[in-house]
């Protein structure tokens, strides 16, 4: 029986197309097209662009309240949208379960082309990078108003010069960013 | 023909393949540098500098998320 079962697996494995889309990368080409398809899809279902980390803010602002905290009055959640999307919750949130899709999905594709692995911590440098460069994004995004898809990818895809000067503070960031990287971990 | 590892396990992109760029300065021509990863990003992008750089290349998944790529130095 055991033999069976393994035969199977293996014969899934050597299979071409589970190897074409489950196991190996994508091409660029081939990403560029599905986000280019996908993202014209979110603008034409929810007559909005595609954006990640606001919804991120968001769930900031639910964990600050569990933990007893309250944002209400603060200028970023001031809104009478922003107030609304936060006491309608998690689960009334389009774009947090967008994000949580994301999430599931990769989890998901790392599962399927057998890739699921935890990853050992090597050193304490790495987890204050972590924490700095986590920190530093979510804050550099909030300023931006928006992330490399907001503020990027849904920007240019709208003609706006607003993606374009993004962009180019991006590369800025990514030089300064991989300096360091060579500075403190080569 | 000596043979040299990279460790680059639980290193996310760039780093491993910033590592290997310095690392292979340092073989001989026709030395063998083995390079395990554990991020599926690497091994894209340090086969693909390796293959440019126009050294050979194999690409071996040694365990679920792990592989070791082999690049031979040529020139």
């Amino acid at each position: 029986m055991k033999e069976t079962v393994n035969e199977f697996w293996l014969k899934i494995s050597s299979n071409r197309f589970y190897k074409r889309l489950l196991k190996e990368p994508f091409t660029y080409v081939t990403g560029a097209v599905l986000l280019a398809v996908f993202a014209t899809a979110h603008l034409a279902v929810f007559s909005k662009g595609w954006g990640v980390t606001s919804a991120f803010a968001d769930w900031g602002a639910w964990l600050y309240r569990l933990a007893g905290g309250n944002v209400d009055q603060w200028a970023y959640f001031s809104s009478e949208k922003a107030q609304k999307t936060l006491s309608s919750g998690f689960l009334n949130d389009g774009g947090s379960i967008r994000n949580l899709g994301i999430i599931l999905g990769a989890l998901a594709a790392t599962l399927f082309a057998s890739e699921f692995k935890l990853k050992k911590i090597k050193s304490k440098k790495q987890v204050v990078a972590a924490v700095l460069g986590g920190l530093l994004m979510g804050y550099g995004a909030r300023l931006a108003n928006g992330c490399n898809i907001g503020a990027l990818f849904t920007a240019i895809a709208s003609l706006s010069l607003s993606g374009w000067i993004f962009g180019l503070f991006l590369l800025v960031g990514a030089f300064i960013g991989s300096k360091l990287l060579a500075k403190f971990f080569m | 023909m000596a043979e040299f590892t990279l460790d680059c396990m639980g290193e996310a992109c760039p780093v491993p393949l910033m590592r290997t760029e310095k690392k292979m300065t340092e073989l001989n021509v026709g030395d063998v540098l083995v390079v395990a990863i554990d991020h599926s990003c690497a091994m894209k992008n340090v086969p693909e500098w390796a293959r440019k750089q126009g050294h050979n290349v194999e690409i071996e998944e040694v365990d679920d998320g792990e592989w070791e790529v082999v690049i031979e130095k040529v020139k």
